[in-house]
């Protein structure tokens, strides 16, 4: 069935290109581009724009990982190489995020150990990488410096830029041709000054991807939607300034009190599906890259993707 | 009970056991800096505890002072409780000092009806051939005069007692007075001879913080004498909440004697410099605040505060000035202004009035700037009014080295975009104290221009220079070393400030947008743009425009009508015809809840940007961010 919307917006998302293949001199299997959308997500036959990827997400220092993560993943979780080769190659993932959560420690000081994990990562997975840096403005720069480097000529997608502390992400984006992730907490007026700052100090639109940060499904989720929608609205109706394509991060669903609290036998399946459902209402509002934690979502999330974005109607969860 | 003694003046007061330093401070007649009303926010009624036994939380409030200062007992006196007898030693910085209070006017033109007339009269006696009774005889006098036919002027009891005897005493040369008053013409005086010169009215601003007032002559219009002094319910709140809770508790009655006084204080230093018999003032006009106007009148303002948020009396209100204590003519005439709303009362009306807005087929917007912000829009066919809390900042309050407009503030500032070296300019240029409002606003759109704060007012600390640096709390710019300044410190302004007067200034422009969008018109439809109140007299109108304090339009379309509260209040008070519009003022203008508008708050983030996130809007500043962003590379 098609869907024809009786607007008449003129409005096109923009697109950002992630990951460089050897013909851009980098070193990724496949490269991405995100956006292009002129209307809103699943419509048309064949929809606009691309369809949602999904990124698997790991971490360089698992003690503040969810838990249903760390006891699913075992020992692969102290190896974020051998874990983003597995994402690519057992879970199916199309982008791997690196969260960079070593960072969070207190007095963090290894730049040489964050390199070394980055470039180890990239070596061992050979697709798209998303990097989540650190998030304390006195380590910032010097972490962002790294990351840039570590990932020079592969076109990442740098995390995180906020309203208070930009500055230092953005140089190493600009500095290393990398894409930014904008965060903003749940407002489409301040997603829009952030990528406004962002402009201001130089950061062209086809770098810039927006995350209008996601809560998770029963805490928040339905203002990040509505937040979404609007953005995408917004886009087509053509506000150049939210024009960027989006990613969602779910990132508390497999801490939820619904997931800690069940049964262990059932929690696997109980945290797969409350991360499932989260990521796949984003991609439905309009994201154009959803991150999952836990390795079981993946295939789920893309192959319900896959049918919704060819008009059949997706099996069973 | 324990005794506070206060240095340097040595004056003494006994204050309840935990009863806390401010209150000992009101007891011994000295009036303190409390922008918030002694709720410990805003750091500015410091005293030094030299000797005995006084509790201060200074894990609450040590972030006022530095290690030195709480070393040498530094205290903030509204949350310092004493618990036996003290000493405490109270700096000249924590006393209301003279502050600028506007009195100056447009000087508006205005045509001359006034609603009192005296008639000088010389009646024949009464005789077996014309027996006509003493009021009779008086009211056929007035009429002959040219006054309102006998049989329209009413006479009251007290004034008829009067009539024998001054007729007879006088060798029946008398002086009627007859004023207009709803319902029609009353005989309001009756005096020996011929008084007809002695005829004055008074133009009232009764503020939450400071009463203006006006003496005009009724025979010609002239202003014959002007002054101001504090509200003198100031020592039972600073802010119009804590007036209202006051009265909640049984202090209604102190409120409203304290609003007579306040008044009476102004009348009597105005009549005095113009060597006016305060006897001699027949009529008396109010505009106010809604609250205030109706702790004046005795009203209970108790159930304003809360939801649905309704006052007791819109109309306009009449009685006899002397029932509410003030001390003029016995049979005076008290007029006070009609109100919209809560929060839109007689002051708004009467700065409407003086705007001339709703006479006129342009569309106007009309601003009055305080810690309460009012918006009015529209022209002579619709208005629509609004009004909410901008928050302290634009007055000093909630900023570091905010002050009001004392002397020693920065009022007006420029920086050097190449050097960022600030020139400033202080009122009766001493040595800086602090930074006042338009000093605040002036700052605020130099830092811009010269790049080192962004839209969000963040200060870019990747910039080299000694003024950009990181304070104790957040990164911070400095104004004035502190070898230029007058209190020793270096005088700064910090993010947090910047964050604050960024969310003040938001809410106003919010609101202006949200009446703009209601009425349906862009800003390229305001044909003007009035700022009346202290605050918009002394503010860089371009400056304003740079941070999106108010929309982007033209300069010369924006003007300041200074009080327009006196304003109105005296074209009320010697014009009778414009008089009568204003309860039409009152009742056109439409009053739009900001709270109950879900746009707004959509509309306030957005405001909360410098100078607003969609620059379109902006098209000026826009332009000259540019190039100042190219210019700093």
């Amino acid at each position: 069935m098609t869907i024809r919307t009786l607007t008449d917006w003129t409005g096109v998302v923009g697109t950002v290109m992630l990951g460089a293949t050897a013909a851009d001199g980098g070193t990724r299997s496949v490269s991405y581009t995100l956006g292009g959308e002129s209307d809103l997500p699943f419509l048309g036959d064949p929809p606009s724009g691309h369809i949602p990827l999904v990124a698997f997400e790991l971490c360089d220092d698992p003690a503040i990982w969810p838990a249903v993560v760390r006891e699913y993943a075992g020992d692969l979780s102290n190896d974020p190489g051998k874990w983003a080769k597995a994402a690519e190659a057992d879970y199916g993932a199309d982008l791997v995020r690196l969260s960079l959560t070593s960072t969070r420690r207190k007095d963090f000081s290894g730049y040489a150990a964050l390199k070394t994990t980055i470039q180890e990562v990239l070596r061992k997975c050979r697709l798209p990488l998303i990097v989540e840096g650190s998030n304390d403005p006195s380590i910032d720069s010097e972490v962002f410096a790294v990351c840039g480097e570590a990932g020079e000529g592969e076109r990442l997608l740098l995390g995180t830029a906020e309203a208070g502390r930009y500055r230092s992400v953005a140089a190493a984006a600009m500095a290393y041709h990398h894409a930014v992730v904008a965060q903003s907490p749940i407002d489409i007026n301040l997603a829009k000054q952030l990528n406004i700052l962002l402009h201001e100090i130089g950061v062209p639109s086809d770098r810039i991807v927006i995350d209008p940060y996601t809560g998770a499904l029963g805490y928040g989720f339905e203002y990040s939607y509505s937040v979404m929608e609007r953005i995408r609205y917004s886009a087509l109706k053509g506000d150049t300034d939210l024009a960027m394509p989006m990613i969602s991060a779910p990132t508390d669903s497999l801490t939820v009190k619904e997931v800690r609290d069940a049964a262990p036998a059932a929690r696997q399946d109980i945290a797969v599906k409350w991360e499932y459902y989260t990521a796949l209402s984003s991609a439905i509002a309009g994201a154009a890259i959803v991150c999952v934690r836990h390795p079981r979502t993946v295939p789920l999330l893309k192959d319900t993707l896959a049918a919704l974005w060819s008009g059949q109607t997706p099996g069973k969860v | 009970m324990p005794t506070v003694t206060f240095l340097p003046s040595f004056r003494k007061a006994v204050v309840d056991r935990e009863g806390t330093l401010m209150e000992a401070a009101l007891n011994a007649g000295i009036n303190l800096n409390v922008v918030c009303g002694g709720q410990g926010k805003c750091g500015k009624c410091v005293m030094f505890v030299k000797s005995g036994v006084a509790e201060f939380d200074r894990d609450q409030f040590g972030r006022f002072f530095s290690p030195e200062e709480l070393e040498s007992g530094a205290c903030l006196a509204c949350q310092t409780r004493v618990i036996d007898d003290a000493s405490v030693f109270v700096p000249e910085s924590s006393h209301i000092q003279e502050q600028k209070i506007l009195i100056e006017t447009l000087g508006l033109e205005t045509e001359f009806h006034p609603s009192v007339w005296k008639y000088p009269l010389v009646l024949n006696p009464p005789s077996l051939d014309d027996p006509s009774p003493d009021l009779t005889r008086l009211l056929w006098g007035i009429e002959k005069k040219g006054g309102p036919r006998e049989g329209k002027i009413y006479a009251p009891l007290e004034v008829i007692r009067s009539i024998p005897r001054v007729l007879r005493d006088s060798g029946w040369k008398i002086t009627a007075t007859v004023a207009l008053v709803p319902g029609g013409y009353r005989l309001i005086d009756v005096e020996k001879g011929d008084t007809s010169s002695r005829l004055y009215g008074v133009a009232v601003d009764l503020g939450t913080t400071t009463v203006v007032v006006f003496i005009r002559s009724l025979v010609d219009g002239r202003v014959v004498g002007v002054a101001s002094n504090y509200n003198k319910q100031i020592s039972c709140g600073e802010d119009i909440l804590s007036r209202v809770n006051y009265a909640r508790k049984g202090g209604l009655a102190k409120l409203q004697s304290l609003a007579a006084e306040s008044i009476n204080t102004a009348i009597t230093r105005a009549a005095n410099q113009a060597g006016v018999d305060r006897e001699d003032i027949h009529e008396v006009v109010i505009a106010g605040n809604t609250i205030m106007t109706h702790i004046l009148m005795g009203i209970d303002p108790a159930y304003m505060i809360e939801e649905p948020y309704v006052p007791v009396v819109r109309r306009y209100l009449t009685a006899a000035a002397s029932r509410v204590g003030l001390e003029v003519k016995e049979n005076a005439g008290l007029f006070i202004f009609p109100a919209v709303s809560d929060f839109i009362g007689g002051d708004i009306v009467a700065d409407v009035l003086a705007s001339g807005m709703s006479e006129s087929s342009e569309v106007s917007l009309l601003i009055d700037i305080g810690t309460n912000f009012e918006v009015v829009l529209g022209n002579r066919d619709w208005m629509f009014s609004c009004a909410g809390a901008a928050g302290p900042a634009l007055e000093g309050g909630e900023v570091l080295f905010g002050m009001r407009a004392n002397p020693g503030a920065i009022e007006q500032i420029t920086l050097d975009l190449e050097t960022l070296t600030p020139a400033y300019r202080t009122i009766n240029h001493e040595k800086p104290r602090g930074i006042c409002g338009s000093g605040l606003i002036d700052l605020l759109a130099e830092l811009l221009r010269a790049c080192v704060i962004d839209r969000t007012g963040r200060i870019n600390t990747v910039i080299a220079h000694p003024r950009i640096r990181l304070g104790p709390h957040f990164p911070e710019f400095v104004v004035a070393w502190k070898e230029e300044t007058g209190i020793g410190k270096d005088i700064v302004i910090t993010e947090n400030d910047i964050k604050n007067l960024i969310m003040s200034k938001a809410s106003i422009l919010a609101a202006c947008i949200t009446l703009m969008n209601e009425a349906g018109i862009s800003r390229n439809g305001i044909d003007r743009i009035y700022f009346t109140g202290a605050f918009g007299n002394y503010l860089s109108k371009e400056n304003a425009i740079i941070i999106g304090l108010i929309p982007e339009v033209p300069l010369e379309r924006i003007r300041t009508i200074g009080n327009g509260a006196i304003e109105g209040a005296n074209i009320a008070l010697v014009n009778r015809k414009k008089r009568k519009q204003l309860d039409e003022i009152a009742r056109t203008m439409a009053y739009i809840e900001l709270n109950a508008t879900p746009s707004f708050m959509d509309e306030y983030t957005r405001g909360c940007f410098l100078p607003h996130t969609d620059l379109s809007l902006f098209p000026v500043v826009e332009k000259m961010l540019d190039e100042c962003r190219i210019h700093r590379g």
